[in-house]
């Protein structure tokens, strides 16, 4: 089956960097796969399919008055990660998201990292998601992120880079728990021999971070899951996560604060909430805070909160520090209030409003990545190599018109995993990898996270909303 | 329980009770047809269509007509149509969705079981088995209801949220008979074949035979409809049913009330033990069968305002403009 197989010039995830046979913790698989008959595979992937639609494991696809919805394909070849080097991978997260907790908690108030010149003001105060309404408050147990996703990569060595910080509402673990699923059954005996970390314990760890910054004392605290409702294209992923952990789901209108206390609307009177995991951006929250048109947020939830009568997860302004720019100042961060060296590199970034990173970006947009800072799921991208020169102008003017808002990345040459492809061709497709970071009483990383596939050839864009695909990752015991 | 999720509940099963009547009688329509030599409904002859009448689509019906400029199978219309609210496939579309929102709170059995029966209905596939064997493609519809109404019982705590989906199955279901009951007091002598397809549109024909031992009479099918104690879908069980599901959500006692949910369904059961055919026909078959439906009404709309709404917060919601509410619910990292 892998026969035919091309590594190109790409660090390869199965192969290595230069060897025809498979590394040593993909053997298992390469046996099992190269016994598998054609047919197999292709009754093995249609049952797969067939059980996340029946299940709807779906995302609704925007822009689409129907409500199409539709599975986020997924490759029956799991991504298999050793142990050792997932060690690795796990310390330098930690390290991260520690940091990013000290940043956060620092420039909401002493802000002493900007008094030292290590960040210039207006990196922080700029950014879209800055939340100045949070300068001087203490949050429950000091913990901004309780909840996050990081984006990795490996370039053509293989080493581990990070991509972005996923701070304020990331998604995409239901897929991770689900994609498991759907590898045990299709290949239990691999999946034992090969020994595999299990993920299934996530909802309880999420659900004990969240209550571990409950403001009430003494009695088991009341948690509930704020989801924008049944458009949003995670909406399976917010009910999933809920009836995982046995708490309620609620949208915006089934909340309502009295005399700064957030009370649940129930057929039998007005039940009080202690912590709230919300998967809404900050903008929607409380219209008399942010936006005024939000019609998913609770009215009066930000005084509630300020009071410290409930607790949300994550934190309000936590996306500052997901923030693009903030990105190119993390490994500062770490060396700044850890003093360490940061384990996991950044990928080399220019920031458009520094002069002589604008002119290297202008001047060189062709090889470069441009990403614009506040956007997420691949848009407002451009990606020099393959651009037009209509796009790249385009580009040109935007940052010129608005230096803040733009950064530049070289193209990294992400590795490539083994994935069947069109005509059940194993072919090479690029991957990253977005493992999720629980911060509570101590810090858990299930082991892995979310593999996800660029589907079409030479694609470099990972999101489901452009052609992703996802894979399960397996990290092993040994 | 949050009363958005107890609303989900309570529709999500009318909504399955909805789908499996109009299955019945769409069903027994199309098999009473296939003897009666005078009006086929193929025929559309649909000035005032039976069918039409007892599902409450005859405006969109006519609707649909005219936007189509041509005839429409009254049959393919309760079954398929989506600018029919009520159509069969809209109704099971209807009830997914509520089970979207309170996947939560369901068995995962009843989500898979019902998200894949909707994709069944939304294919190609269901209107082709329509087309070649309509017999098996509402049996099949009717096993899934029935599927449905199993595992609703046998897969989830029977607590507060089922006391919700049972209310909402009987009112629905006491409502429906009534229909097939006004759509025979319409006729001004409805022949024996129109009697028996109404009892078989409730599949009540072998339960009457053994209850009432009487002759297919309309006096008698009528009685029987109403009044039986032990039959599941006379009006007379349904309204014990929400009677009894309502106090057991409330806890207050038997024939006493706290809220006006309770007490208009209360006083219409009560008011139901202690009539007789008679009486019904004192009043007139259909000013009664008219009198019942509103309380129905009224019923459903107090278990809202009491359980849904709580009244004294209304007025604090905002007016939702549609297009930009889904918009907003679109964020997403």
């Amino acid at each position: 089956m892998f026969q035919n197989y091309q590594k190109e010039a790409f660090f390869d995830e199965m192969f290595g960097n230069d060897s025809n046979t498979s590394l040593p913790h993909y053997q298992l698989l390469e046996n099992r796969f190269t016994r598998l008959q054609q047919k197999e595979l292709i009754e093995k992937q249609r049952l797969v399919n067939h059980g996340f639609l029946e299940q709807g494991i779906t995302f609704t696809v925007y822009g689409d008055d129907k409500g199409t919805e539709r599975i986020f394909p997924f490759d029956l070849i799991p991504r298999i990660i050793p142990n050792d080097e997932w060690q690795t991978v796990e310390q330098g997260l930690t390290q991260r998201i520690i940091a990013l907790n000290l940043f956060l908690n620092d420039i909401y108030h002493d802000a002493k990292i900007i008094k030292d010149g290590i960040i210039p003001e207006s990196v922080v105060k700029e950014a879209a998601h800055y939340r100045p309404e949070m300068c001087g408050v203490d949050v429950p147990k000091d913990i901004y992120l309780q909840i996050c996703g990081t984006d990795l990569i490996r370039d053509d060595k293989g080493k581990y880079l990070v991509l972005e910080d996923n701070g304020r509402c990331p998604s995409g673990v239901s897929y991770l728990l689900e994609n498991r699923e759907a590898m045990k059954r299709a290949f239990p005996q691999l999946y034992r021999e090969c020994g595999v970390r299990p993920v299934d314990n996530y909802p309880e760890l999420l659900l004990k971070t969240m209550q571990h910054l409950s403001p009430r004392a003494g009695q088991t605290p009341v948690c509930a899951l704020l989801t924008p409702g049944v458009y949003n294209s995670a909406y399976f992923e917010h009910t999933f996560l809920a009836r995982k952990m046995g708490i309620e789901i609620v949208e915006g209108r089934d909340l309502i604060v009295l005399n700064g206390y957030v009370f649940m609307r129930t057929t039998h009177g007005l039940v009080q909430v202690d912590v709230i995991y919300r998967r809404l951006d900050d903008d929607f929250l409380d219209p008399r805070v942010f936006r005024k048109d939000s019609m998913l947020g609770v009215p009066g939830l930000m005084e509630a909160y300020l009071c410290g009568n409930v607790a949300l997860a994550n934190a309000v302004g936590t996306g500052v520090a997901d923030d693009k720019v903030t990105y190119a100042y993390v490994d500062d961060m770490i060396r700044y209030y850890l003093d360490q060296e940061p384990i996991l590199e950044s990928v080399p970034t220019y920031l458009a409003w520094r002069d002589e990173d604008r002119k290297y970006i202008l001047d060189n947009l062709e090889s470069l990545v441009v990403k614009a800072a506040n956007e997420s799921g691949g848009y407002g991208m451009l990606m020099g190599p393959s651009s037009t020169a209509a796009q790249r102008a385009e580009f040109a003017t935007k940052i010129k018109e608005n230096p803040r808002n733009y950064i530049a990345q070289p193209v990294v040459s992400l590795s490539r995993h083994p994935t069947i492809c069109k005509d059940n061709a194993i072919e090479g497709r690029h991957i990253d990898l977005r493992p999720f970071i629980l911060y509570g009483d101590k810090i858990e990383i299930i082991p892995g996270g979310l593999t996800r596939v660029a589907l079409n050839k030479g694609s470099l864009i990972v999101n489901s909303s452009q052609g992703g695909g996802s894979k399960d990752t397996w990290v092993l015991y040994k | 329980m949050l009363s958005r999720v107890a609303n989900s509940l309570y529709w999500l099963s009318r909504y399955l009770e909805r789908a499996e009547n109009l299955t019945r009688l769409v069903a027994v329509n199309r098999y009473a047809d296939l003897d009666s030599i005078e009006s086929p409904s193929s025929s559309n002859d649909t000035l005032w269509h039976p069918l039409l009448y007892a599902t409450a689509a005859q405006e969109n019906y006519d609707k649909a007509k005219e936007a189509a400029g041509k005839d429409i199978d009254v049959n393919w219309f309760i079954t398929f149509s989506i600018s029919d609210g009520d159509s069969i496939r809209s109704c099971i579309a209807q009830a997914r969705e509520n089970a979207r929102m309170v996947r939560d709170q369901i068995s995962e059995e009843i989500w898979l079981e019902l998200n894949s029966f909707h994709l069944f209905m939304q294919s190609q596939e269901a209107e082709a088995l329509w087309k070649d064997r309509p017999e098996d493609f509402y049996r099949r519809t009717i096993k899934a209801c029935m599927l449905f109404s199993g595992l609703i019982n046998a897969t989830i705590l029977h607590d507060e949220g089922w006391h919700f989906i049972e209310a909402g199955r009987f009112l629905e279901r006491a409502d429906k008979t009534t229909r097939v009951l006004d759509m025979l007091a319409f006729e001004s002598d409805p022949d024996r074949g129109k009697l028996a397809s109404a009892l078989r549109s409730c599949s009540a024909f072998s339960a009457f035979r053994a209850e009432s031992r009487g002759e297919v009479t309309l006096e008698n099918v009528v009685d029987f409809l109403l009044f039986s104690p032990s039959f599941p879908r006379s009006v007379r069980f349904c309204l014990r049913q929400i009677d009894k599901q309502l106090h057991s959500i409330s806890g207050t006692s038997d024939g006493s009330f706290s809220n006006e949910a309770e007490r208009l369904a209360g006083s219409t059961l009560a008011q139901l033990n202690f009539s007789n055919i008679q009486s019904v026909q004192s009043i007139g078959y259909h000013d009664y069968f008219d009198e019942l439906q509103q309380q129905f009404n009224k019923i459903g709309r107090q278990i809202f305002e009491t359980y849904i709404l709580l009244p004294q917060e209304i007025n604090s919601l905002p007016q939702y403009d549609r297009t930009q509410w889904q918009w907003q619910q679109q964020q997403q990292q």
